[in-house]
C-alpha cells in the first residue's frame, strides 16, 4: 500500500527532516511511526497527503507514484485518504453532521446516501446523539472522534493520523487507538504518528522508529514487548 | 469505549464495503455539480446575512457607484429631450429697429418669403408681443407702468425643414445686413452648441460608468479577499479533505454575485427615486413649454440590466481575487 524508497525531505533553509528513508506498509496493515519530536514523523505523513513533496526518492501509494500526481490530481488523491490531525481541524461553525459530511459532499455523493454514511460513521465513533451540535460544545476527546468519523466516512484506502491522542488524557487516548484498531480489523490500512510509547506498546502493532529523519528501528507487531 | 455501536461491524453501512468509494451511490457529475452550486449559493447568502451591517455597507458603496452613472445618464437624456422640445420650432427671430413701420415690416417679410430656404415668415406686431409678455407670470404688473409700447416689429422666420445648416447660416447673416434690422436671434446655433455639449456629456457618462464599474470590481474584490483571508483555516481543511480549488472557490464566487445583484437592485431603485424627485419640477417646466416636456424615465430594460451587469461584475471581481488568493493553497 505504502512504499518509501530512499526518500529525503529537505526544507527551505536546509533543515533535513527525512533522510534516505525506505520502508513499506502492506495493505490492511496498521503501523505506528514514532520518535522524539522533530524526528520526521509529521513530515512523513505530510508527504503521503501531498501536503509536502519529497526532495529525493520515490513514494508509491497504492501502486501510484506520488511524484506523478500533479496539482490538479491532489484533491482526487486526498479523497482516497482519511487524515486525522492532532488539533482535529474541524470547521467550528458547522454542525458535527456537516463536518463529517464534508468529504462525501466533495466526492459528489447523493444526499440520501450521504446522510446514511454520516450517521453510520458517527455511530461508529459513538457520537450519533451529537450530530446537530457544533464541535465547540463537545469535549476534546469527542472532537477528535468527530475528526476520525470525518476521516473514515468516505471509506479511505489509507487512514493516516498525526498525534491523534496528543491532546487527550490516557483513558481517552486508549479509546481512540482502539477505534483505529477496529478500522484496521475490517481491512483499512492505518498509519499513526505518535510519541506516546506506552500507548504504542499496549497496542501491539508494528512500530517504525525515526531519529533525526532516519529509520533506526522497524519492529514487527509480534515483537513489540 | 463506553458508547459501543449497536450495529455489528459487518452490517454497518459504513463498513460493509471497505475502502470502496461508494460507486453506485455517487451522483452523476452534473447532478453533483448542480447540488454544490445550489449549496454554495445558499451558504454564501447565509454568510452575507449573518453579518448584515458589513454586507449592507459593501452593497451600499457598490450601489452608489452604480447609481452615479445611471443618474447622469438619466439627466443627460432629459436635457437632450428638453433641447429637442425647444428646438422643434427652430424659428429665427428678426427684431426690427424701433420705429420701423408696419409697411416696411411686411415688405421685408415678403422679400424673405421669396428665398428658397425659407418656408414661412410671420410678422409679430408690437401689440402681439405685449400680449405675450402680459401672459407670462410676473410681467403683467410691470407692463402697466409703461407709457407706450417699446416693442419693435418681429419677423418670425421659419427655415425649411430640409434646409442645410450652411444655407440657414447664410440666411442669418444676410438678415443681419438688411437695413432696419436691429437683432437676429437664432435658436439653431444655440441648439447646435447644446448638442455638442451633450455629445461631450455622453462621452463623460461612458467614461464615468467604466471607472465606476472598475470601482465596483475593486470593492467586491476587496470584500471577497478579506472574506477568504478570514476563512483561510476553513479553506485549508477543505483542501485537506480533498476539495478541488473550484469547490473551495464556489461560495466566494456566489458571494460576489450576491453583492453585485443586491447593489444593482439598490442602484436601480435609487435611479427610480431620482426620477420621482425630478418628475415634479420637470412637469412644471413642461407647462412653460406648452406641455411638450415630460420626464424621460430610464427604460425598463436598462433598470433590469443594471442588477444583471452588477452581478457579472461581482462574479468577475470575486473570481479574479479568489484565483489570485488561492494560487498558493494546495
Amino acid at each position: 500500500m505504502i512504499r518509501f524508497d530512499q526518500v529525503s525531505k529537505r526544507y527551505e533553509g536546509g533543515h533535513e527532516a527525512l533522510s534516505q528513508l525506505s520502508f513499506e506498509v502492506g495493505a490492511g496493515e496498521m503501523a505506528f511511526v514514532t520518535g522524539h519530536s522533530g524526528a520526521g514523523k509529521s513530515t512523513l505523513l505530510k508527504l503521503l497527503g501531498l501536503i509536502e513533496r519529497p526532495s529525493h526518492g520515490v513514494i508509491t501509494l497504492d501502486g501510484q507514484n506520488l511524484a506523478k500526481v500533479g496539482r490538479a490530481g491532489i484533491p482526487k488523491l486526498r479523497r482516497r485518504l482519511g487524515m486525522v490531525f492532532q488539533d482535529h481541524r474541524l470547521l467550528m461553525d458547522r454542525t458535527v453532521f456537516a463536518n463529517v459530511e464534508l468529504p462525501l459532499m466533495i466526492g459528489g455523493m447523493a444526499p440520501v446516501e450521504r446522510a446514511r454514511r454520516v450517521r453510520a460513521a458517527l455511530e461508529k465513533v459513538g457520537l450519533l446523539a451529537y450530530e446537530r451540535q457544533l464541535p465547540a460544545t463537545l469535549s476534546a476527546g469527542e472532537q477528535q472522534r468527530v475528526g476520525i468519523a470525518r476521516a473514515i466516512v468516505a471509506k479511505p484506502m489509507l487512514l493516516i493520523a498525526d498525534e491523534p491522542t496528543g491532546n487527550l488524557d490516557p483513558s481517552l487516548a486508549v479509546e481512540i487507538m482502539d477505534l483505529f484498531a477496529e478500522f484496521q480489523a475490517i481491512g483499512t490500512t492505518v498509519l499513526i504518528a505518535s510519541h506516546d510509547l506506552p500507548l504504542i506498546k499496549r497496542m501491539r502493532k508494528r512500530v517504525v522508529v525515526l531519529d533525526h529523519g532516519r529509520l533506526v528501528a522497524d519492529v514487527a507487531a509480534q515483537e513489540v514487548l | 469505549m463506553n458508547t459501543q455501536p449497536e450495529i455489528p461491524l459487518n452490517e454497518s453501512p459504513l463498513l460493509s464495503e471497505p475502502h470502496s468509494r461508494g460507486g453506485r451511490h455517487r451522483l452523476r457529475p452534473v447532478a453533483s455539480w448542480r447540488e454544490h452550486h445550489g449549496w454554495s449559493a445558499a451558504a454564501s447568502l447565509r454568510r452575507l446575512m449573518s453579518r448584515p451591517v458589513g454586507t449592507l455597507l459593501t452593497v451600499a458603496v457598490m450601489a452608489i457607484a452604480l447609481a452615479l452613472p445611471l443618474t447622469f445618464y438619466l439627466l443627460l437624456g432629459n436635457v437632450q429631450k428638453m433641447g429637442e422640445a425647444m428646438g422643434q420650432n427652430q424659428t429665427i427671430s428678426v427684431f426690427l429697429q424701433p420705429g420701423q413701420s408696419a409697411a416696411s415690416a411686411h415688405l421685408m417679410a415678403k422679400q424673405l418669403r421669396e428665398r428658397p430656404e425659407v418656408s414661412a415668415v410671420a410678422v409679430k406686431t408690437p401689440e402681439q408681443g405685449m400680449d405675450e409678455l402680459a401672459k407670462m407670470q410676473g410681467f403683467s404688473g410691470a407692463l402697466h407702468t409703461l407709457d407706450s409700447n417699446p416693442l419693435p416689429y418681429v419677423l418670425e422666420v421659419q427655415p425649411k425643414a430640409d434646409a442645410s445648416a450652411d444655407s440657414v447660416d447664410r440666411l442669418v447673416s444676410d438678415m443681419h445686413g438688411l437695413s432696419g434690422v436691429d437683432q437676429v436671434q437664432d435658436a439653431g446655433t444655440w441648439r447646435q452648441r447644446l448638442e455638442a455639449l451633450l455629445g461631450v456629456g455622453q462621452r463623460a457618462v461612458l467614461i464615468l460608468a467604466a471607472l465606476l464599474a472598475l470601482a465596483v470590481l475593486l470593492v467586491v474584490g476587496n470584500t471577497v479577499r478579506v472574506d477568504i483571508a478570514s476563512r483561510s483555516e476553513e479553506i485549508g481543511v477543505l483542501m485537506l479533505v480533498g476539495a478541488s480549488r473550484a469547490f473551495v472557490r464556489r461560495p466566494y464566487l456566489y458571494a460576489g454575485i450576491w453583492y453585485g445583484l443586491f447593489s444593482g437592485v439598490l442602484a436601480a431603485g435609487f435611479a427610480v427615486l431620482v426620477e420621482l424627485a425630478l418628475a415634479d419640477p420637470v412637469a412644471r417646466l413642461g407647462q412653460v413649454y406648452a406641455g411638450k416636456l415630460h420626464i424621460d424615465v430610464l427604460p425598463l430594460w436598462l433598470l433590469g440590466a443594471v442588477p444583471v451587469a452588477a452581478a457579472v461584475l461581482g462574479w468577475l471581481g470575486a473570481r479574479l481575487v479568489s484565483a489570485w488568493q488561492l494560487r498558493k493553497a494546495a
